[in-house]
Order: C-alpha cells, then structure tokens, then sequence
C-alpha cells in the first residue's frame, strides 16, 4: 500500500515549521567496481547490449554511466554463439549490436569479460507478443482504453506505456497515467495520485480473459494528435527487474524509510538485466 | 505386647524417676551454633545432655538454619525459642523428646486497602504482620487476604506516598477489613517520607517496572503534555522509534508485539500522533506496569511486553478536579461521589487545538477557497463509574474514546489557461481520514470468602481506521466531469470476558488462575468506490475486503510459593488456543520464576516464559502507521511465539531509597512476517496478504542495569541497556541474518527529579541511544528501458545496488529534557506552571534520511532530517 508515502507527507507537513535538515558527510559502503550488462531482446529485431562499469553509491551520474573500454561481449543462441557484435555508437552511448535478429523460441546469452573486472553471463528466453486492440482517447480528456486479450493458465507478465507525438511522427514524451480508479476498483491508487510512466504488472487478477483497460493520463490529452499505447509481454526475469526498478524510482527523494526495493539482476557476477521482451504499439489519431 | 505387658511396662517407666534419664525442663543447657539446621542443634543436644529426640522426617521439618548462642538456658526456654517459629510441638515421653506438629487453628486476615481521602484503592500496598514477619501485598483491586498460622495481634500497612497504619487485629476467626491509608498531603511530603513498597528481594516478579502516577507527572513535557509511552521510553529495555515517535520497541521486539492494556481491557494502537503521544490523558493513571519479561501466567497473547495501566476510580468522598492548557492540548479531569462512600465517578477529556487556529488563519486567507475546511486534531474522553454494593462486591463500569482526525476540504479554480478554454478547469476536494480506539469494560470484584477473590471482566475494544475522498473535476471547456467518491475503512474488534481468581491459601502459596475468552472480529481492508457518470467496468469484482471472526480462549494457574526459607518460585502455565476459519490453533506456554535470597537481602532471579500471539500487525514497509491492519494467523503464516530466559540480580536498600536492577535476557521470537523483497503497483487483494509477506524468526538478548533513587527530595533513575535484536526471514537479505531497524546497542538515560523548597519541582532527563541501523547503497550503475536505444526513453535510468540489510548506523541520538513545575496552594484550590525545554541543547537528532544528488558535483549526499529540535512549552493547570 503506498498510503505511507501520504502518511509520511503528512508527518512531514506537521513538522514543517520546527524541521531542519543537514548535510551527513558519510563513507558509503562500495563493493568494489563490476560489469553492469543491460540488453532486452526484442524478437524479430538485432540485439543492443550496453557494458558499463558500477560506480560507488556516492556518485552522480546523469549521463548513462562510462563503458567499459576492451570488453569482450558474446551473444550466444540456443548455446551456439552468434556473429561478433559490434560497437555503434547512439545517441552519445556505445552499445554492442547483434548482425542477427533474434528469434522467438531462441534462449540468449550475453558473456563479457574486461580487463581487471570479474566476467558475467547471463541468460533469457522471448515471450509471446502481445494480444491488444481497439486503443482509442477523446482529446481534452485523460482517458485512454485498448483492449487486452491474456493467454489463459500461462502466467503473464506485461508493460504498458504510453507516448504521444505530433502529425509528422515527432516523438512528444511519455505521459504518466494510472489505472482509472474504478477500473482498478481501489481508492487508495486515487488517493496517493501516483502516476507512472510504465504500468508493470502481472495476469494474476485478469488470467485468460479479454480485458478493456481504461487509463487516465495525469494531464488531458490534447496538444498531440497521435497517441501510441505501447503494450510488452515479457519474461520473468524482465518483469521481476521492471518492478523492482519502479518502486525504488518512485521511493520520491531518495527518502530512506524501512526496507529497501533491491533491483533484481540475473547477472552472475555482475549486474543489470538480459531479459526478454516483446512489443507492440497500437498508434492512433486523437479523436 | 499382652495387657499384662503393658502394664508392667507403664508402671517401670512411672516408678522410674525422671532424674535418672538425667536431664529435665530445667536443666541449664549451652549451645552455640552458626548457620546449622535445627537437626544440628538437636544432634548437640543428644550428644552433650543425652536428650534423644523422636520425630518422622515427613511430618517435621528440621532443615531450616539457625544461629544460636545460648549459655546455660533452660532447656523448655531453649526449646521453645528454637521450635515455636516452626511450629513444631515438644512432648516428653520417658527419656525422648517427641516432635510433632502444632495443630493450631489458621486465620485469615483479607480486606482492601484505600485512600483514606479518596476512597481510591491503592494496588501494591504492603501488608505485614511484623511479629510473624509475614506479610502480602495488594492486588490490581487493591485486595489483600493473609493467612496465618501464628496468632497476630497487629498489622502494619504502608504503601509509598501514604501514612503508615498499625491495624489492631482479633485473635480469632477470619477478619474481613477495609483499610483506609492518611495520604501525605503534597508530592513534597511523599517524597519525603514515602514508605516502602515490597522491596525487589521480596518479589519472584522481574523485569518488571511500575511507574507511578507521581513518576509520570513529574516528567519533564513535549509541548505540555506529560505521556505514558515516552514515559516507558525512558526506561531501560525499552525504545522508542526515530526520536521517540512511533511506538513502543521492548527486548527487540516490534510494537505490534506489546499487549497494552488500559484496565485490563487490550488497546490495539496505543499512540495520537502518528506516535508522538499516548491515546491516554495522563492525569487518569493511576500505575503503569510494564513487563519486558517474566510475564505472570494471567497474561498472554503477545511476545514481547505487558503494559498493564490501572486507571483512577474516582473521589468517594469529595468532588474535585483539575483543568489545565498547554501548547498543543487543554485538558479537563473531574471525579467526586454520586453516593458518597459507595459510587464515584470520573471523567476526563483532552483535544488538541492547534488546529483550531490554523483553520482560522486558512479561512480568513481564503487559501482553501469557497466553503473551505481544515481540521486536524485528537481527542480523547475518559470515563468511569464505580459502585460498592456490599464490602464484598464492587462494580466498574468504564469506557473510552480516542481519535485523531484529518479533514481538508478545498475548492480551487485553475485559470491559468485563461487563453485556452481547455486548459480552464473546476476543482473541489474532500479529505478526511480518521483512526481511533474505542474501549469499554465492566468488571465485578468480588469476594467469596477470606481467601479467595474473585474479578470478572466483560471487556470490548475496537480500533478502526477509515479515509473518504470526494473530488470533484471540471473542464467546462470540453465538458470532462469526473466525480468520485471512495471510502476505505479497517477495522478490528475484539469482545470478550474473563475471569480471574486470586487465592491465598497460606503464606506459602499465593494462586491465581482464570480463563479468559476472546472473540476477535477482523475487518480489514474495506473500500467502497463510485465514480459517478463512468462507463467504466471494474477489473474484476473479487471482494476486496475480508470478513473473518476468530475465538480465542485461555486458561491459566499460576502460584507464588515459597519453597524454603530462602527459596521462592512463580511457577505457572498459560494454555489457549484459537479456532479461526475452521483451522485449529494451540499452545501450551509454560512460565516460570525463581527467586533465591542471598545474604545482605541480595536477591537472584531467573526467569523463562513462553509467550503466543494469534494475531499479526500488516504494516507498510519499516514504518508503523494508522494503516497497519491486524490480521489472524493463516495456513501459511502461523502464530508467532517466542521463548524468553532472563536471569538478574535484584535488591532494595534497608531503607528503601534505593532500588537495583541488573538483568541479561535472550529471547527467540517465531513466526515473524515481513514484507517481501517485491513491490507491484496493482495493490494485492488484502485476502492474500499471507502471499506478500516472508516469515521468519528473531532473536534478541542483553543486559539492563538500573538504578532508582526511590526516597529523598532529590529521586530518580539512572539506566543502561545493552542489547542486540537481529531477524532473518526467506528470501530477505539474502536469507542472511540481518539487525532488526531497531537495534540501538547502547542505550543510557538519566532521569532526575528534584524539589527545591515548597513550591518548585525540577525534572530532568537525559537520553542516549547509539545509532539505528538504516540501509544504504552500496554502488550505482546504469539501467535500460527499451529493448532498441532508438525508442522513445525517460532518460538514463540510474540504479542503486543494495546488498545487507541495515548495513549502516545513523547518527547517535542524545537529548536533555528538563521541565520546572511551581504549584501555588490557595485555600481550596491549587494553581500551577510548567515550564518544560524539550531538547534543551538544540541535538538534531535524525529522524529520516534521504540521499541527495547533487548534478554540479557528480555527488550523492546523505541528508539527515531532524524533526524536534528545541521545544519549549508552558503548561498552565488548575486542580480543586
């Protein structure tokens, strides 16, 4: 339940007037520098797999974190490696690119080893794609509704998104948006007025069925003709790192309360993610 | 042997003169022993005067030590001094002494004793006869009930803060007495010439400390209010949460874990304020017992700690009252008669205002718009009757009622689209939340006879917590409505009765035993949501909420005996079990107490209990909030237990000013749950809760050390604990051991009181605690978002790595509290003012910490927050 973020606002809200605060000089704990790899393996699409260094938890880095120069990155598939990736740059970061598209039915393997650094593997398999439909928003309202159509008895797991851009196919950014209150049927989603930028969840309460999911977006929908309503089915390992990245993000501020969200990694070794995912995007005008 | 035998042999014996067995009652004898059995003096005797003495093992008992210096005595003086404390009778048969025991009629002296003032009943009062050196001490009603073997022409009883009296008793038959104690008049006197209590080396009882009423108003004050909780917190074994909010942590063990009970009756949030304060107006208190350990047989259901709060009874005699205002609360008490000497009542209410104010400054700023509200407050209202039908029977009736409320109601107009019709739009909302407890009992003391004592108890408590929301939303631009109305609510009841009786057979044994029976009534998790106008369909329409009642029934026997001259047990059993959706729950939970008498009134004690609790607190991660629901044990989340030993020496001074404590424990706790390592964003059906948590085990153990200066113008404590509290639950930290958040290796605090003249009163307390265990990061690293770096992306995500849990200490929290109070007596009433400096030297003690980055330096920062700095209150009350 996130009402503690409410009831924390609250304490703090009382204790406005007499609180201060100050900065701790403290020597984080560090557990010494290891291979980060992050790729999610798209089928039917070449394979991005980013090798960077972890830095000690005292460090501010805003700029997608330094890579890793010498390492050697093997895909394998199905055991079998796949030709030498090699090195793009995009968007001012390095990334390791398959030549090969990979293939649903496939199990991936990313190994890297770097001078000095202790090497990593890590394995995943490709969901299913998504089965959704009918994705439709009025303009100057904040809802949007596609439908969802489950795979019964599999055990899914899925990500929803949404991002608008103009008539020439501009990207606009993400809106955040949240289950509409009556869908989820649950007061306190309305209370804490939480919006999120993905929507990671599992078929636990909709397995097998045809759902029409209705999202309310945080801000109407209005100056953007084009929405697109971006829905991922993906692995286990994908959904167990995605919701365990989004409550940590979300903790707001960095408050350091109880418990911490440990990202999951299936990095031996290492950390970061190889996981599978699978995508598809209902794209729409606005009506 | 024939008739004629018989005969021959009487008339030998009575012919033969008693010279000739050499000794009679007047021989002169002298013996001197240290330290040795009466057998050893009996053996001196045969050996030196030729005096055999016949007896059977099994009905006499000649093992108690004596010290003897006797030079020639006579022999009946000696042997009358040496066998009348055991009641041991002496015969002469030929040249034997035969011993047997006394056959004397045994009485029975019971009563109440009161405030001769008040007709207030006075718990722990000390009965004693001092010619028998027995004596007793009163019960949570203020009964009493010694029996003697021994004649007793005289009682003293004395109780701390009272005159003591000397009660002329008849040296016959049972005696029923009702016993009125002189108070001293004015704290001053009480401190002066209080009288003891029972001293520490007279109780088996350990861990176990009572913080009087004289105690608790003494205390220095957070913004004017004296209080219960912060008061416990100042004592050794016990913490509070990040300075001191958030509840009550005993031995290493979690609040939920702390059965509070308010006249017996169990309270399940026990804090306003989010923590800060008791539920409960201080000024109604009449003792607050706490038991960290040793937990008597009576009690059972939680792990961890008893904080068992008698409340006053109200005045029989006379009508007063008290009414006082301090920074955050004003405050009423008044008692007095209905029909003197046999009905009193009492009433008290507090509210904090605050509130009151800053709706005001709100309204006239028109900040919250048209038809705007703002309250946020407690309150609490106490009451309580109490009527005697007969010296026998007596009847209380009380109830209690506590919330806290928040309500905003605001109205906003945003045009700051003033150009674009859409962006014009219509707001108003409704807030409100609420949590309280809501308390009732009826109890009947009654009196069966000399011996036995009867209290029944039909109790009902009930802590709920509720929060609606209306919100209203409006573009009129487009013609967007939304209009929502949603109510959340948890609530959890328990009813029940119990009965208890205590019996005094003999000096040697004093039992009590009872059954009690609980219904628990869980309610948690109940939402209702409309959104008016919205075609929306629900996700799916499981009940989001459960409904599920269980029974609770628990017998106990416990009995304080006395095995030898030096050796004293509290042997007891607590069994209960519970029935909740057809699953069938028991335990057996023995308790165990021993007490040994050193020389110099030494005192060791050892204890081990078993304790059981049925029931568990869901709470948000590492905080201890109004949310937090109760839930009862599951197929997969059993109930918790916990075995505790503790060990300790313990000793009252001979004048009882000074008291000393020395206690190691170990306690093993079972059936734990935590949150797991998971987080979704689509909440979890609360009916599963039971699939969201681990369980696991913890175990906590130390030492305290207290000192109490219990007499004099100058009183107080001086305590340290050292402890350790660690858990380890599947699947958390790695399944590693890791130190619960609230391990504090060294606590120390210092707690003085002192008068200065008539009319000043001086407290302070200094508290130290070393740091709470936070979890921190242990390195960063990059995250990804798409499976293509050519998608649309938030930006860089960045991710913290954790590894141990609570891997890192805040910073060590210490804080001087001091408080002056100067009463004023008037002719029929008193006035006085507190002044009261809550963290006099300014300590910014955290209270949260949050990691900071700063993107001109490439830094992380650690913030600490601090939410008490200097808080000086005035508090101005008027008693009559």
């Amino acid at each position: 339940m996130n009402m503690k973020y409410f009831f924390v606002g609250a304490i703090g809200l009382v204790t406005l007037l007499t609180s201060c605060s100050k900065q701790v000089e403290i020597q984080l704990p560090y557990e010494g520098d290891k291979i980060v790899v992050n790729t999610l393996i798209q089928p039917d699409s070449v394979v991005y797999v980013r090798v960077t260094r972890s830095v000690p938890s005292d460090v501010f880095d805003d700029s997608g974190y330094k890579d890793i120069p010498g390492a050697t990155v093997t895909l394998t598939e199905d055991g079998l490696p796949v030709a030498p990736m090699q090195v793009q740059e995009i968007k001012g970061l390095f990334w390791y690119v398959s030549q090969k598209k990979a293939v649903r039915g496939k199990q991936y393997a990313v190994a890297v080893a770097a001078p000095g650094l202790q090497s990593v593997t890590a394995t995943d398999t490709l969901p299913f794609p998504p089965v959704i439909k009918n994705a439709a928003a009025q303009r100057n309202t904040n809802r949007v509704q596609f439908t969802l159509k489950d795979c019964p008895g599999t055990g899914d797991y899925y990500r929803i998104r949404i991002y608008v851009s103009d008539t020439s196919g501009e990207y606009g950014g993400f809106r955040p948006f949240r289950l509409d209150p009556a869908f989820n049927n649950n007061l306190v989603d309305f209370f804490t007025k939480s919006n999120y930028n993905s929507l990671v969840m599992t078929d636990e309460r909709f397995d097998g069925k045809e759902v029409n999911f209705v999202l309310q977006t945080a801000d109407p929908i209005n100056s953007y003709s084009r929405v697109t309503v971006e829905v991922s089915t993906l692995t286990y390992n994908t959904w167990k790192y995605f919701s365990t990245v989004i409550p940590q993000k979300g903790d707001g501020g960095n408050i350091i309360i109880g418990s911490p969200v440990r990202v999951f990694t299936n990095v031996q070794n290492g950390y970061g993610i190889v996981g599978g995912i699978n995508t598809r995007k209902l794209v729409f005008k606005v009506e | 042997m024939s008739l004629a035998g018989k005969l021959l042999t009487g008339i030998f014996i009575l012919c033969f003169p008693l010279s000739v067995f050499g000794w009679d009652w007047q021989t002169r004898v002298t013996v001197i022993v240290k330290d040795q059995p009466i057998e050893a003096v009996c053996a001196l005797l045969e050996k030196e005067y030729g005096i055999h003495f016949s007896y059977s093992r099994e009905l006499v008992s000649l093992s108690r030590k004596v010290t003897l210096t006797a030079h020639n005595q006579r022999l009946k003086k000696l042997l009358e001094d040496l066998f009348a404390p055991d009641d041991i009778r002496f015969t002469r048969v030929g040249d034997q002494l035969v011993l047997s025991h006394a056959r004397r009629n045994t009485h029975t002296i019971s009563g109440y004793i009161k405030d001769a003032v008040s007709g207030e009943t006075l718990i722990g009062a000390t009965v004693y006869a001092p010619g028998l050196k027995q004596g007793t001490t009163t019960n949570q009603y203020g009964f009493f009930s010694l029996t003697t073997v021994r004649d007793s022409n005289s009682l003293v009883i004395s109780y701390i803060g009272y005159r003591p009296y000397l009660q002329p008793v008849s040296l016959k038959g049972d005696q029923l007495l009702n016993i009125n104690l002189q108070p001293l008049g004015s704290l001053r006197e009480v401190v002066i010439s209080g009288k003891e209590k029972t001293k520490l080396q007279e109780q088996t009882q350990m861990s176990k400390i009572t913080l009087s009423s004289t105690e608790l108003q003494a205390m220095p004050q957070l913004l004017g209010e004296v209080d219960v909780m912060r008061t416990l917190q100042s004592l050794p074994g016990v913490s509070g949460g990040m300075d001191g909010a958030g509840g009550l942590y005993v031995r290493g063990g979690s609040p939920d874990q702390n059965l509070v009970l308010m006249d017996g009756t169990p309270v399940f949030n026990f804090s306003h304020f989010f923590g800060v304060y008791s539920l409960l107006n201080a000024n109604v208190v009449k003792t607050t017992d706490l038991y960290k350990g040793a937990f008597p047989a009576r009690f059972g259901g939680r792990l961890s700690s008893v904080v068992d709060i008698a409340m006053k009874e109200g005045d029989m005699k006379a009508y007063h009252g008290d009414v006082s205002i301090g920074l955050i609360a004003a405050k009423f008490n008044i008692e007095g008669p209905i029909i003197k000497d046999k009905t009193s009542f009492i009433v008290s209410a507090r509210r904090s205002y605050p509130d009151l104010l800053l709706n005001a400054a709100l309204k006239s700023d028109n900040t919250l718009g048209t038809g705007g509200d703002f309250k946020a407050f407690f309150y609490d209202i106490n009451a309580k009757v109490n009527h005697i039908f007969s010296p026998k029977d007596r009847l209380f009736l009380s109830f209690y009622k506590g919330e806290d409320n928040l309500l905003v109601k605001q109205t906003t107009i945003d045009s700051t689209g003033a150009g674009n019709p859409a962006g014009f739009n219509l707001q108003s909302t409704k807030f409100q939340m609420g949590w309280g407890n809501t308390i009732a009992a009826l109890r009947w003391n009654h009196i069966y006879g000399p011996r036995l004592f009867s209290n029944i108890t039909l109790n009902y408590s009930q802590y709920s917590f509720f929060t609606q929301y209306e919100h209203r939303y409006q573009l009129p631009g487009t013609g967007e409505l939304s209009n929502v109305y949603g109510k959340y609510s948890s609530r959890m009841e328990n009813s029940g009765g119990r009965i208890d009786f205590d019996y005094r057979p003999n000096p040697q044994h004093a039992v009590r035993f009872g059954a009690i029976t609980t219904m628990h009534y869980f309610k948690p998790g109940n939402s209702s949501f409309q959104d008016k106008g919205s075609p929306v369909k629900p996700l799916d329409t499981l009940p989001s909420s459960m409904r599920i009642t269980g029974a609770e029934l628990s017998m106990y026997a416990e009995d304080d005996w006395q095995l030898g001259s030096n050796l004293f047990t509290n042997i007891g059993v607590h069994a209960s079990a519970f029935l909740v959706e057809g699953r069938f729950y028991y335990s057996l939970q023995p308790r165990l107490g021993l007490r040994y008498v050193l020389p110099r009134n030494w005192a060791v004690k050892a204890s081990y209990t078993h304790m059981n609790q049925y029931i568990h607190l869901l709470s948000s991660n590492g905080t201890t909030l109004p949310t937090d629901i109760w839930v009862p044990s599951t197929q997969r989340v059993a109930p918790m237990f916990s075995k505790q030993v503790a060990a300790g020496v313990a000793k009252t001074s001979a004048n009882g000013k000074y008291e000393f404590t020395l206690e190691g424990y170990y306690k093993s706790m079972h059936n734990m749950i935590e949150n797991k390592e998971n987080n979704t964003i689509l909440t979890p059906l609360p009916a599963r809760w039971d699939e969201n948590v681990a369980v696991g085990k913890g175990w906590s153990y130390g030492s305290e050390v207290m000192l109490q200066k219990k007499k004099g113008s100058t009183t107080g404590w001086i305590g340290y604990t050292l402890s350790w509290s660690t858990r380890r639950f599947p699947g958390i930290n790695n399944d590693k051991i890791y130190p619960y958040k609230y391990d504090q290796r060294h606590e120390l605090e210092l707690v003085l009181m002192q008068r200065l003249g008539k009319h000043w009163e001086l407290s302070a307390s200094w508290h130290y605690n070393s740091g709470t265990p936070i979890t921190l990061p242990v390195s960063s690293y990059a995250g990804i978002d798409n499976p293509s770096p050519w998608d649309p992306s938030v930006g860089h995500t960045s991710i913290d790595r954790y590894e141990n849990w609570n891997n890192y200490r805040s910073a060590d929290v210490h804080r001087l509290d001091i408080g002056i109070t100067h009463t004023k007596q008037k002719k029929r009433w008193s006035r006085s003012w507190n002044v009261s400096i809550f963290n006099v030297y300014n300590r910014k003690n955290p209270f949260v910490y949050t990691i900071n980055d700063d993107p001109d330096t490439h830094k992380r920062y650690l913030i600490q927050a601090t939410i008490l700095p200097i808080l000086p209150s005035v508090t101005y009350a008027i008693k009559f």
